[in-house]
Formats: C-alpha cells, structure tokens, sequence
C-alpha cells in the first residue's frame, strides 16, 4: 500500500491514532453517558446527561473556531492556499457544529424546563448569543461565495474570520454569564467548578469533550484532503 | 424571563442512597413562565417518561443525524471529484487514440 506517501495535508499515522481513538472513546461516553449514575435532580432528571452530548457540540465549535482563525492569519501571512483552505473547513464544521448544539439545546429546554409550554425558543441570553454567533459565521460563507478571485477571496475572508472569532468570547461567554440564564457560569467556571458538576459525571464529560473535538479534528482533515485535491484538479487542466 | 425558585420543603422522590447535593438549586429552580398544573399530554408525555430520558435519546439521534448528513455530503463531493477525474481521463484516452 501507498499510504506512506507523504500528504502535504495530513500525517496519516496520527490520522489512523486519532480515529481509533475517537472510536472508543465516544463508544464509551454513549455507553456511560446512558448507564452511569447520575445526581437526582427535580426538572433535570434523567436529562442531565444532556452534559454530555450538548455540551461538547460548543466545546467543538469554539475549538473550530479557533483552529479557522489560526489558518486564517497564517493564510495573510504567507498567502498559501491551503491555508485558506483549512481555514474554510474549519468554519464549515464549526457552524455545523453550532447548528447541532443550538438544535439538541432547544430540545433538550422544550421538554425539560419548558415541558407542558410547546415553547421551543425561550430567549436565554445564550442561546440568543449563539444564534448571533452563528449568523456571523454564516455570514462568512456568503462574503466567501461573492467573491471570484481565489486571491482576494482568501484575503477578505480572512481578515473578516478574525473578526468573527474575536466575537466568540464574548457572544458565549462574557455577554451570556452577565445576565439571568438556564445556563450554569454566572458564579464562575461551571465545567471545572467544584459544585457544579458531579465527581462522578466528570468522567463521562471530559472524555466526550475531547472525543468530539477529535471527531471535529477527523472530519476536518478529510475534508481538507479532498478540498486540495480539488484544488489541484482545478491547477491541471489538461491533466 | 423571570426566576421563580423551585418550593422549599416540596417532597420528592430520591434515591435511598443518594444524597441530595444542596448547592445545585440554581438548576432546580422553575424557569418557566407559566404554571405546569395542566397534565402533559401529546409529545410532552412522550419526552418526559423514564424520568425525561427519551430528551436524551432525542438529542443523542440528532446529533447522529447531523454526523450521518455530513457523511452523505463528504461521499456526494467525493463524487463529483470522481467524476472529473472520469471525464479528463476518458478526454485523453480519446486524444491518444486521434
């Protein structure tokens, strides 16, 4: 097999780790995620291991978030195309990421602190700052898509995803945790806080944490690997 | 949206052998406005049996569904890229044989 060969894109042994990796440890948190025990708690219940599967989805996006901005000044600094690339694909997950946690989050309010009400958006200050969030990062594909010179496509791009990022902290974090939420992080750091989250609940949420951000992390490479080659396609006419 | 905390003293069912953590209230507390007298009927029912757990499976299969249209759309540009690849290879088989 050819697979040694080197890839300007990806280290297909860490690749091959990875997924393995992100295999077993998902397959265990779906695992520990519906049988370990939890704290009993009114309105929560059952749904508090939501943790697990909602929370992840924004540790995601914001790990993407950073990673696209990161390629994005790399990209204006050396005007390498794969950098814009990376930086594209990271944006996309990440906004998909985002649509996931802004979806299972109305679900998971609609039947719990809303159950009875058929209120399926309420307001809270952070689901409304992360539905901004991911208009702006909405937004980036739409300022990509208008513009046909692959050059000044990637610049403007770039400079505008470091805006878009800049916003994150605070649409997530600062603006949400100033103002009366169903969100836990008015008091301080709820994920590593030690009232907020149960000993026992800490090891189901850690790993699925990091299992998503490796998933995140898979995802993105091959969807970069085949953006370049694409790329290379487009290059080579008359290959 | 105002906070209504949840009534002190109001009996619930807790297991046996696990304690209660008291500093969580801020999770406890009613975050609804209107008052949940009224039975849950329809979807509600649903979502709220086995101790709310269906909210989980529900946000469990969505997020599922999210991973599976991404496979979908990853296969879909795989495609087309083959079928590029198709199309300029069969160009220069019939170049070559001009």
């Amino acid at each position: 097999m050819a697979r040694s060969s080197p890839s300007p894109v990806v280290n297909h042994r860490l690749y091959r780790l990875v997924r393995a990796t992100v295999a077993v440890l998902l397959t265990g948190v779906i695992l520990a995620g519906f049988l370990g025990r939890i704290p009993e708690l009114d309105i929560l219940e059952q749904s508090a291991r939501n943790l697990y599967f909602h929370v992840p989805m924004w540790f995601t996006l914001m790990g993407a978030t950073i990673v696209s901005a990161y390629h994005s000044l790399r990209y204006l600094q050396c005007g390498d195309r794969l950098r814009d690339l990376r930086a594209r694909e990271a944006a996309w997950l990440g906004l998909i990421f985002g649509i996931l946690g802004i979806i299972t989050g109305m679900v998971w309010a609609r039947f719990t602190w809303y159950e009875g009400t058929g209120k399926w958006w309420n307001f809270d200050p952070k689901q409304s700052m992360a539905a901004v969030l991911l208009l702006i990062y909405g937004a980036y594909f739409v300022l990509r898509d208008s513009i046909e010179e692959p050059d000044t496509r990637g610049r403007i791009a770039a400079v505008y995803n470091l805006f878009a990022v800049v916003t994150m902290p605070f649409l997530l974090y600062i603006i949400p945790r100033q103002l009366p939420s169903l969100h836990p992080g008015g008091e301080g750091s709820p994920a590593f806080s030690q009232t907020d989250l149960a000993p026992a609940m800490r090891w189901v949420f850690y790993p699925s944490v990091l299992g998503f951000l490796g998933l995140f992390w898979l995802l993105y490479t091959q969807r970069v690997r085949l953006a370049w080659i694409r790329d290379q396609l487009r290059d080579t006419p008359d290959l | 949206m105002t906070i209504h905390p949840a009534p002190t003293g109001h009996a619930l069912p807790v297991h046996p052998r696990q304690e209660r953590p008291d500093t969580t209230s801020a999770y406890d507390s009613t975050w609804t406005e209107q008052p949940t007298s009224q039975a849950p009927d329809g979807l509600d029912q649903m979502m709220g049996a086995g101790g709310k757990i269906y909210v989980v499976l529900a946000v469990v299969l969505l997020i599922w569904f999210g991973l599976v249209t991404l496979l979908v759309r990853t296969d879909r540009k795989i495609g087309r890229l083959e079928r590029r690849l198709g199309e300029t290879s069969s160009e220069d088989a019939s170049s070559e044989t001009q």
